[in-house]
């Protein structure tokens, strides 16, 4: 790679009055045209605009420049728009460096002009000092399979499959269970409608089995993902059923000649299906399946198969790999069973049932043929009670609240009522009634109309009347201030929404993370309720978080709509500001390291057993974690190397270091929060001159030790608020670890603790980083210039010693252009 | 509800129950029939049942082996109640009787073929009914009225006049011909269930152990001479239960080799075949049904019956 000169341009804005109102625009370029390697200096007075542009490719070609600094906004405001500028000039966009004298200078220092010019002026050299150092970088292009997968084939799964399907994506719908359709199959009637939820789901269905871009998979498991957005492999296993799909009618006669039953858990095992069976008589693919741990081999079933001869005793699960560029996760939810729960005597009392008991009591097809009747007698019950929030709102079990169930009690006590009028009295006990959405609320009205008894107070125990089977229930009934007890036939318990089991395995196959209630985490609560952290992965429905059909129907097509972005595309371009490791000087080799894959949370770093550690372009997000925590300095992040970093540190530093604060900022947070204070006109003094990085975790301990040798007064390490608020997601965990050990070890050595503050704050918090800075420099003109300089002096010999091993910086290795090639 | 696996054990019943909210299955053994045996045992498709030999106290015979099932394990379907010859196990779904593996015709009923010719019968004799060891049998007389007297009430009546009747209970018998032999009149007639062999070494058998005979159902079956102790073919029926008891492996030998059974076209009686009697043995019954088979169809063919083999 050629090392040309560097020839650097520096464009001072006046952004109308902006800047030229309190910075003199003129010394800051006289300034500049003063610095090393600065073959041009000029101001404009609105440089985004066309006029300002084209001024700046003027210049870049009547001066043969290969460096550009523009001084002006925040880079968040115009870094795009002058990359693109100075690429329209024939350089290469991350040449580009900005100098924020306008949020950081003139804005924030409108009462200080002659301070405001100073700091405008080390801004710029600490910009001109990087620029200097700056490589060429090309975006990253990776070819895109347009193909998805969506893992679930509940409504949520079942929706995102249609819609991409419909878009003219082939879609591979990915299901565990033998058949298709989810809890919502299982479901009597919906609410707030009442339709009968599989008359609604089963044309669903039909058109999922039918659509030619879908290919159902089911009865199958995930067993590994690899790969990165656009291209991941994965590998699946169809288990066997024992069962030659291709022949089955479904015509259902070996069922009948079946003679072993065993408990059916799509009845919630009130009910049984035959060794040979379908789950459910409505199953897509009706295909059906040997339970091989039941069958006595009397091959009735084959006998009643006859010429179409579907049963093959032989058969084994079969493995293949299908490569997919999107992934939708719908796995859907599970209910808490509380037979450990010996308040409510699930499991104990024979007429306590779940809700979802419930709803295979009351439907037609059955268990009971949709006769509601108890355990204990097989007669009807005369009075129900429902109990809401067990397990839910509850901070022994699972705090969370599960969202369905205020309006599944409600629709079970309507179709309790509508069922048996009089001859039932139904109760239902509750803390608070959440009917939130369309048509709820009426449908609560609806229910009180009926006559149905609300109480509102959790009930606190269950008991049995031994003779009866009746059950006792102990409450507080909150409106009337009084504990009661209530005789009831039958008690439904209202049981929480709790993460699928087996969804831990699919977190570690997917490489996804969940959340502190187990549900998979999404990448912005917020803003991003789809996408998880790794790119290409989608999430769709209750595998989120608990929630009714229309939120899980809605997130379906959402999702569909994300992964189409991908899918639409023929290639995907990844931002080349990413980690590279040198194979070389990477200790993996020699002793068992692999911190950069501890720290890493997309999974872009891995590193193999006695091999040198790789980051995954593809899956590199540009954090820089890992860069500041390889203990070797093995890696380096492009366009924020170690190099470019301390440029700037010694730039800001060069001339009266004790009576300056050097920051380092993160540029989604704290950075942004700097911004804010400026763009409000909050004013503080100038004493800080800040780093940019991406993210707090690239603060490597170097830089601090090289800021306190280079005499630095104070530093301030500024991030993302713990612990979710970061764009990395941990990346401030691990530099709040790192400053603290650095922190305790410089206060043993002698300096002041107040000398290196490591602060939290977000991109809303202008006034905090006005009082941050205000803070800092009262502390910073306490402490004094003497005792400063005396500290620094006692620390140097250490920092010095500490500093040494750090190579002189090689030049950085250029970044691969193609994601299978790691080069150098 | 959620199911309940439950489990029931008393003095005359072993239950185990799999209650679902609207199916209720059982599993009931009559203690009073179970002889301790291995037949149920092995055949188990889910290996759900064991028969543990029961440890010996000190100075005292050994007693029966104790049947137990898991409530867990066991599917209900049925196998070990037509495979038991003294029927000690009955499956009851919804409080009804139910051998769903029989009603399938997935598995057979075994024949217990018990015949007697009550003309032969003398007015007096009740020796089939004393020879019994299950006590089966019940010799009643029969009134020219149709009343039925036991022999104390037959001085009001003129013997010629009466009827003799024996009721046997076929369904729990094993077919041990002790009524057969012990018959003066020759007027009974029993083909065995199980035929096989029962060997007992005499070198291995322990001098003075005779744990065998002591849980044999059938006396007559085992007999002690001089401290060790002889097979008698004739009255075993190749139950097993001395297989258990035997400390010595390898000096018992009892083997299957035919089930007298009605006629079934089923995988798992093939696999219960096998384990009852050896590979060999079930071979040479499929032979022969296979030989019928096609002895049937070349009937069908050529539209001829009972083809003459030249």
């Amino acid at each position: 790679m050629s090392e040309e000169t560097p020839r650097v341009g520096v464009f001072v804005c006046h952004c109308g009055l902006n800047i030229a109102g309190v910075v003199d625009v003129k010394a800051v370029v006289d300034y500049a045209r003063s610095l090393p390697c600065v073959m041009f200096a000029g101001d404009n007075r609105y440089s985004c605009a066309d006029p300002g542009q084209e001024q700046i490719r003027k210049a870049i070609r009547e001066n043969k420049l290969n460096r550009v600094v523009v001084a002006a906004c925040s880079p968040r405001m115009h870094e795009v728009t002058f990359r693109k500028c100075i690429k329209d000039e024939g350089l290469n966009p991350y040449y580009l460096e900005m100098a924020n004298i306008r949020e950081f200078a003139s804005w924030a220092h409108g009462s200080n002009p002659v301070g405001a010019t100073e700091k405008a002026k080390e801004i710029v050299k600490m910009a001109v000092a990087k620029a200097v150092l700056l490589k060429p970088l090309d975006v990253i292009e990776v070819p895109v399979t347009n193909k998805a997968m969506v893992i679930g084939g509940g409504i949520a799964g079942m929706n995102a499959a249609l819609d991409l399907a419909d878009m003219g994506f082939k879609v591979y719908l990915v299901e565990k269970t033998e058949s298709i359709g989810g809890h919502m199959a299982q479901l009597d009637k919906t609410f707030p409608t009442l339709d009968c939820s599989i008359c609604i789901e089963g044309p669903k269905m039909v058109d999922v089995n039918r659509h030619p871009n879908i290919e159902i998979i089911s009865y199958a498991d995930i067993l590994k993902v690899d790969g990165y957005v656009g291209n991941f492999k994965v590998k699946v296993r169809k288990n066997p059923r024992y069962v030659i799909a291709k022949n089955c009618t479904g015509c259902g006669e070996c069922r009948d000649a079946c003679p072993v039953e065993y408990p059916n858990e799509w009845d919630m095992n009130m009910g049984v299906r035959k060794v040979i069976s379908v789950p459910f008589d409505q199953a897509i693919p009706l295909v059906f399946a040997i339970n091989k741990d039941y069958c006595i081999d009397c091959y009735k079933c084959v006998d009643a198969c006859g010429a179409r001869q579907a049963i093959n005793f032989d058969q084994q699960p079969e493995e293949f790999e299908l490569d997919v560029g999107a992934i939708v996760v719908a796995t859907g939810f599970d209910i808490y069973l509380p037979t450990d729960d010996p308040l409510f005597g699930y499991g104990r009392y024979d007429n306590v049932i779940t809700a979802l008991e419930f709803e295979r009591l009351i439907l037609a097809a059955g268990p009971t043929g949709g006769k509601v009747i108890r355990a204990s007698d097989s007669k009807k019950p005369h009075s129900v009670t429902f109990i809401q929030c067990v397990g839910s709102r509850d901070v022994n079990k699972y705090e969370y609240c599960s969202g369905f169930c205020c309006m599944y009690a409600v629709k079970n006590a309507i179709l309790l009522k509508e069922k048996y009028r009089d001859d039932v009295e139904v109760y239902l006990m509750y803390i608070d009634m959440r009917t939130n959405f369309k048509g709820y609320e009426e449908f609560y009205r609806r229910a009180r109309d009926l006559g149905v008894n609300f109480i509102r107070g959790k009930a606190s125990q269950v008991l049995e009347d031994t003779k009866t089977k009746n059950l006792i229930i102990r409450a507080e009934d909150m409106s009337i201030g009084e504990p009661v007890e209530l005789e009831s036939e039958m008690v439904v318990l209202c049981t929480a929404a709790i993460p699928k089991k087996g969804s831990d395995e699919v977190a570690r196959v997917l490489s996804i993370s969940r959340g502190a209630d187990g549900f998979f985490m999404e990448s912005h609560p917020k803003l991003k309720p789809i996408d998880t952290p790794v790119d290409g992965i989608f999430l769709a429905g209750a595998c989120q978080g608990p929630k009714d059909i229309p939120y899980s129907v809605a997130q379906g097509s959402a999702a569909a709509s994300r992964a189409a972005t991908i899918l639409s595309k023929p290639k995907v371009k990844i931002e080349p500001i990413i980690a590279v490791v040198d194979p070389k000087t990477c200790q993996n080799t020699k002793v068992k390291c692999g911190i950069c894959e501890k720290v890493c949370p997309y999974g872009a770093a891995s590193a193999p057993e006695k091999e040198p550690a790789k980051v995954t372009p593809a899956m590199c997000h540009g954090c820089g974690t890992c860069v500041a925590e390889c203990p070797a300095d093995a890696i380096t992040q492009m366009h924020f190397t170690d190099a470019q970093i301390m440029s700037q540190i010694h730039a800001a530093l060069e001339i009266n270091p004790e009576e300056k604060i050097l920051g380092f900022l993160c540029n989604w947070c704290s950075y942004a929060g700097a911004d804010l204070a400026g763009t409000s006109r909050f004013e503080y003094p100038p004493t800080l001159r800040a780093i940019r990085v991406m993210c707090s975790g690239r603060v490597d301990r170097d830089f601090v030790l090289e800021a306190f040798k280079q005499g630095a007064g104070m530093v301030l390490v500024a991030a993302c608020h713990l612990p979710y608020d970061c764009h990395y997601i941990s990346g401030n965990v691990w530099m709040t670890k790192r400053m603290a050990a650095l922190k305790g070890m410089l206060e043993k050595l002698g300096m002041s603790p107040e000398r290196l503050k490591i602060d939290y704050i977000s991109a809303a918090e202008g006034v905090k980083f006005q009082e941050v800075n205000k803070e800092m420099t009262a502390q910073l003109q306490a402490l004094g210039k003497d005792k400063i300089r005396a500290e620094n002096a006692r620390l140097r010999p250490t920092l010095e010693k500490m500093l040494a091993r750090k190579k002189a910086e090689a030049p950085a290795p250029v970044a691969a252009t193609a994601p299978t090639k790691p080069k150098t | 509800m959620p199911m309940k696996e439950l489990k029931i054990d008393n003095e005359h019943e072993l239950v185990i129950e799999r209650l679902l909210h609207a199916k209720h299955y059982s599993l009931t053994l009559d203690k009073s029939r179970c002889v301790g045996c291995e037949i149920c045992k092995v055949i188990c498709p889910r290996e759900a049942i064991e028969v543990r030999k029961q440890p010996k106290l000190q100075g005292q015979r050994v007693q029966r082996s104790v049947f137990d099932v898991s409530a867990q394990k066991c599917s209900y379907c049925g196998m070990c109640v037509p495979i038991c010859p003294f029927e000690a196990l009955r499956v009851q779904v919804n409080e009804e009787p139910l051998v769903s593996v029989v009603e399938k015709e997935s598995f057979p009923q075994l024949i217990h073929e018990i015949e007697v010719d009550t003309s032969k019968c003398g007015v007096d004799c009740v020796d089939c009914e004393k020879a019994c060891p299950l006590n089966l049998i019940k010799v009643t007389l029969l009134t020219p009225d149709g009343k039925e007297i036991c022999h104390n009430d037959t001085r009001t009546y003129p013997s010629n006049s009466l009827k003799v009747n024996v009721d046997i209970k076929k369904e729990q018998s094993p077919c041990c011909r002790l009524c057969e032999v012990k018959c003066p009149e020759g007027a009974i007639h029993v083909r065995k269930i199980f035929h096989g062999v029962l060997d007992i070494s005499v070198e291995k058998c322990p001098q003075g152990c005779q744990d065998c005979l002591d849980v044999c159902p059938i006396p007559g079956a085992l007999f002690v001479e001089g401290g060790k102790v002889y097979p008698n073919e004739t009255f075993c029926v190749f139950c097993g239960a001395c297989k258990i008891v035997c400390p010595v492996d390898g000096a018992l030998v009892m083997e299957r080799h035919s089930v007298h059974h009605t006629p079934i076209k089923s995988g798992a009686w093939s696999k219960a075949m096998e384990k009852l009697t050896s590979v060999k043995e079930y071979s040479k019954e499929s032979q022969a049904k296979r030989a019928l088979k096609v002895m049937q169809s070349i009937e069908k063919r050529t539209a001829c019956k009972g083809v003459e083999y030249v």
